[in-house]
């Protein structure tokens, strides 16, 4: 029996103004059903181009080149005619892509959508084909699917849109789904809700599926099988457990070792892979990896590799690893700081042709977080900080004024030299707090403190020159600038708003800058648009850097970018820190990065801090149900630990923050929620020195009730 | 929705007013005098003296203002200094026909620059859309007044197939019994708005093809041309709206020049002749009328963007 699906010598090509890219180069793999496979890489490598040349859904310009063939069940589908092709599409392999915001036609009802492919594969009436999208709504776990029906797609929340999209996608019972990213814009709550969903509904339904991603932890836990792709290639192709523990491809080793894991040595650098993949309109002759590869040699360049080795493990390299690399590969951060100094990069990048990351040697130490008595004149301090916004409209007469509880009651503090990682779903006011601490946003009622004065009462050119001290870094710093601004003029900006130096002092100090952050002086007559996600995100480290700052609160720093530029820019985060004795306010969804950056930790939802201590303490024992259930739903790049928690995490989604339930904010989706829980708002308490949560049934004991903390159970 | 819809309303008078006020404040500070331009230059001072105090002239600018306010309001816009006729009346005779010429042709754009807007999009950079480009750009380059001869000279001087007037008749009814010659001035006036409609029709259905959804439509199997009138039109199209209800007063301009070589005389010659007589009532009340309707296309356009956009339907309760 021929295998349900089989790819062999896929090659997508894509004719466009700078030339043909190779999209998709010789890729060659099979599918049974009930099986799902992982297609994993970084950006750019291919992995959607393969997902969509499967279907025929090529861009303007794309062609399937000759010898490339798709069998489903033994037909042949490369070359059908496009009448019968669509027959294929949305009825026997059907797709889901990532973001569910866009993929949804604002339009038109959620009932019309799903209803849609029904209506075209079934033959069947518009009652029928309604009646069918009720019932794979109800698959998929949407409350009230009839209710649904009318809605449009803006009323539902991004978790319930990609429930949406996957009913479509479900609708005819497909036999292979081939998902995009499909959790890559949800949060890891409900990352692993929608996960657990493809997984029960896979196995229920015997569906084949291919699951493309660049997670490596949700790849450890929902494939069976991997292609690891590079630059339109696969590189390496073996079963999950294999790949994770004894693979052979140095890209799949150094992309494993560059993933910030939860039980990482915060005192290790990330290993990294320098340089960017290749321009697929050109691409290298000889194995493509070689320009980034530590293991290359002559012959790498000049001949190209192979997919090779057994059936159920295949590499295509010249001289394969064996196995993982060993965690201090990166180097420690200590001995990075003062490598800056002596500039120099390693690798060349692809676009710009510009270093990344910077050499490391030296050893200058790393002025640690102080002890907990110097805690007593902290640098920054938040006390009670309140910011509502009134919802739009609430001001007509005849309407209650309703507002959204962006942030309620917060305070913490800062220490000089010390990290402040807060995490939480998207909407739990976040952003909003970080805008208010470096005084972008005004609080309606608490203050911030920078040394001891309150920044909310400074007026004129004190608060300027106290703006100075609290900088802020965005996702992405440019999509708030200027696209015609080069380089040198946006890290001058700062210094001319502020009047510091001649203009001469100001050029020296934008090219210290850039050294500073290992990006080459060349680079100073750039577009914003000419630089790569990480080098965007070095520019602006240098531009908040730029005025000396003494508390830099970095919102989402790594969120836009790849899994192992993400690497070197949380590298160069630490070493600035440790060059200038920075403090950070690092705020991100992602648990495994703040607790790689952060000394503390401050767990927020719906707008207030449910816990505080320190990264250690919170990781290893959580007080908080929900702070437990945010650890537990991060997928780590471990296949036996990730199929060990499934189902584990958070149900639910949050609550609208215009309504938030009585009592303790999080009980509409604690497990451990009880009467008193609506009831009471639990208070914050001590679980040891520098820790609290606010709950009244904690998972460790409070520090109060318990003399030895150390002997309370863990979850 | 409705609350919505009932402020924008509001919204609309207003600024209706503001555009009385105005219009109103200009006519008046504007240098010249009605008397000399209907009198002419000869005019003694009495018989200046006489028209002023007969065209109540002579009294304060507020005292006016309040006058011709409460009379528009009770449909009464005076008596024209040149023409001798009630104001309400020649924009009553006038007003219905532009209307149907002005209706038509916008109406005939529309069907054919959609479609057309979207085919280009589609086709982007491929020789169709480059033909229909340089087409585009000839129209919008080319002055509505040559257009409209030029079409004259081919379609009835040379080959004989449609006259070269337009309907003569002074009612609606009568204009619409005379298709054949309501063909050419409603062409003209079309070719000249297809150009800019198609472009934005172009630009925006390019951007609504390289959003996700429509792939998502194209991965569950649709036909690409149900692709098309399903999920990219509507979209498109919202954009469009906004440009067309603020395109009126370029409409109501374009009206002029068709009026005058069709010999159609409506609103757009009126007022021409109002502005070199300096006939204050009729600037005023087709000023209005134009306000108006500018005000009125984006009140329309907003509308249908309300009921076409569910994110706008719903949030503006
Ligand atoms: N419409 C297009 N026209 C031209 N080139 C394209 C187009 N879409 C993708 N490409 C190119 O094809 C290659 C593969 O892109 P693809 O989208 O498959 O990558 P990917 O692995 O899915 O990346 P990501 O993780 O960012 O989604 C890239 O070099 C990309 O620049
Ligand atoms: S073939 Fe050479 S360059 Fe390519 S991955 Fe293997 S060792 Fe590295
Ligand atoms: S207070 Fe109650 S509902 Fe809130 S987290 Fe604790 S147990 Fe859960
Ligand atoms: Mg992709």
């Amino acid at each position: 029996m021929p295998p349900l699906l089989d790819v062999r010598n896929l090659t997508t090509h894509i004719r466009t103004g700078r030339g043909t890219v190779r999209a998709v180069q010789d890729v060659s793999f099979t599918l049974e059903a009930g099986e799902t496979l992982g297609l994993v890489g970084e950006s750019g490598c291919g992995k959607s181009m393969t997902g969509l040349s499967l279907l025929g859904l090529l861009p303007p310009g794309g062609t399937l080149v000759e010898g490339s063939s798709v069998r489903l069940d033994g037909r042949e589908l490369v070359g059908l005619p496009d009448r019968e092709l669509r027959t294929v599409r949305g009825n026997d392999i059907a797709m889901v892509f990532q973001d569910p915001m866009t993929s949804l036609d604002p339009t038109k009802t959620i009932g019309h959508q799903v209803a849609e492919p029904v209506l075209l594969h079934r033959g069947v009436s518009r009652a029928a084909a309604r009646e069918r999208a009720v019932e794979v709504l109800g698959l998929v776990g949407l409350p009230q699917p009839r209710r649904r029906l009318s809605d449009y797609p803006h009323q539902l929340s991004g978790g319930q849109r990609q429930r949406a999209l996957i009913a479509m996608a479900l609708a005819n019972e497909p036999r292979v789904l081939i998902a995009d990213e499909p959790t890559t814009a949800l949060d890891v709550t409900i990352q692993a809700q929608i996960l657990a969903l493809l997984a029960d509904l896979r196995a229920r339904l015997g569906m084949a599926m291919i699951l493309i991603t660049h997670d490596m932890g949700v790849t450890a836990g929902n494939t069976d099988r991997v292609n690891v792709m590079y630059a339109g290639r696969i590189a390496e192709s073996t079963g999950t457990d294999r790949l994770f523990s004894r693979m052979r491809h140095p890209y799949t080793q150094r992309l494993l070792a560059s993933v910030p894991r939860l039980t990482q040595d915060p005192a290790l650098l990330l290993p990294t892979i320098p340089g960017l993949p290749p321009d697929l309109a050109d691409p290298p002759t000889g194995c493509r990896f070689a320009d980034r590869c530590p293991y290359a040699t002559a012959r790498c360049r000049a001949e190209e590799p192979q997919l090779d080795g057994t059936a159920e493990h295949r590499f295509a390299c010249w001289h394969p690893v064996d196995g993982p690399a060993p965690a201090e590969i990166g180097g420690k951060v200590a001995d990075a700081v003062a490598g800056a100094a002596t500039g120099g990069g390693e690798g060349a990048a692809a676009t710009t042709g510009l270093a990344e990351g910077p050499a490391a040697a030296g050893t200058v130490v790393r002025p640690r977080a102080p002890e907990p008595a110097a805690a007593a004149a902290p640098l920054l301090e938040a006390r009670g900080l309140v910011r509502e916004y009134p919802l739009r409209g609430s001001w007509l007469p005849g309407r209650d004024r309703r507002v959204v509880h962006a942030v309620s009651d917060v305070s913490f503090t800062l220490a000089r030299g010390e990290t402040f990682g807060l995490v939480g779903e998207s909407g739990c006011g976040k952003t909003t707090l970080g805008r208010l601490l470096v005084g972008l946003d005004r609080p309606d009622a608490g203050a911030v403190t920078l040394e001891g004065t309150d920044i909310g009462t400074l007026r004129g050119g004190e608060l300027r020159r106290r703006r100075r001290d609290l900088q802020m870094v965005f996702q992405d710093p440019f999509s708030s600038l200027d696209p015609r601004m080069r380089v040198s003029a946006v890290l001058r900006e700062p210094l001319r708003i502020q009047g510091i130096g001649t203009a001469r002092e100001q050029r020296a100090r934008v090219a210290e800058l850039m050294a500073e952050v290992g990006l080459p002086e060349r680079g100073l007559d750039l577009f914003p648009h000419e630089f790569s996600g990480g080098q965007r995100q070095r520019v602006g480290l240098a531009r908040a850097l730029a005025l000396t700052p003494k508390v830099i609160v970095a919102d989402e720093p790594v969120s836009a970018l790849d899994v192992s530029v993400r690497a070197q820019v949380l590298n160069l985060m630490k070493r600035l820190q440790a060059a200038h004795g920075l403090s950070y306010v690092v705020i991100s969804h992602d648990l495994a990065v703040v607790r790689h950056l952060a000394d503390r930790i401050g767990v927020m939802y719906l707008g207030r801090l449910v816990e505080v201590g320190t990264a250690a303490e919170v990781h290893r024992r959580p007080a908080h149900p929900y702070t437990a259930g945010l650890l537990a739903a991060v997928p780590v790049p471990d296949p036996a630990q990730e199929r060990a928690k499934r189902g584990a995490g958070i149900g639910g989604e949050l609550p609208d923050p215009a309504a938030p339930p009585s009592g303790c904010r999080f009980r509409t989706r604690c497990p451990l929620a009880q009467e008193r829980c609506a009831r009471e708002e639990p208070a914050l308490r001590s679980f040891g020195p520098g820790h609290t949560a606010a709950c009244h049934f904690p998972l460790v004991a409070p520090a109060a009730d318990s003399p030895s903390d150390v002997a309370a159970g863990r979850p | 929705m409705t609350a919505y819809l009932l402020r924008r309303t509001g919204q609309a008078i207003v600024v209706v007013i503001g555009v009385m006020v105005l219009t109103f404040a200009l006519i008046h500070l504007a240098p010249g005098s009605a008397a000399r331009a209907t009198l002419g230059t000869k005019a003694t001072a009495e018989r200046i003296a006489v028209f002023n105090a007969a065209n109540g002239l002579n009294r304060p600018l507020a005292a006016q203002f309040a006058t011709f306010v409460k009379q528009a309001a009770e449909g009464n816009f005076g008596t024209s200094y040149s023409l001798h006729e009630p104001v309400s009346t020649l924009i009553a005779q006038r007003l219905p026909r532009d209307a149907v010429l002005l209706g038509l042709s916008t109406l005939l754009a529309l069907l054919v620059a959609l479609p057309m807007g979207v085919y280009q999009a589609v086709r982007r950079g491929r020789a169709g859309d480059h033909m229909l480009t340089v087409l585009s750009f000839v129209l919008y380059s080319m002055p509505d007044f040559f257009f409209g001869l030029l079409l004259v000279a081919l379609f009835s001087v040379q080959l004989h197939l449609l006259p070269s007037q337009a309907p003569q008749a002074q009612s609606v009814g009568g204009v619409l019994a005379d298709p054949k010659a309501l063909v050419l001035p409603v062409v003209t006036l079309a070719l000249v708005s297809l150009a800019s409609f198609s472009r934005y029709m172009r630009s925006s259905a390019i951007g609504v093809l390289a959003q996700d959804h429509v792939l998502v439509a194209r991965a569950k199997g649709l036909p690409e041309h149900l692709v098309l009138r399903r999920h990219v039109l509507r979209n498109a199209l919202l954009p469009v709206i906004t440009v067309l209800g603020l395109a009126a007063p370029a409409i109501v301009t374009g009206a002029v020049i068709a009026e005058s070589v069709f010999n159609y005389p409506g609103m757009g010659l009126l007022f021409y002749q109002a502005a070199t007589s300096k006939d204050y009532p009729i600037l005023l009340a087709s000023t209005l009328v134009v306000g108006v309707a500018t005000v009125l296309g984006s009140l329309l356009a907003d509308i249908a963007y309300t009921l076409l956009d569910p994110r706008i339907r719903y949030d503006r309760g």
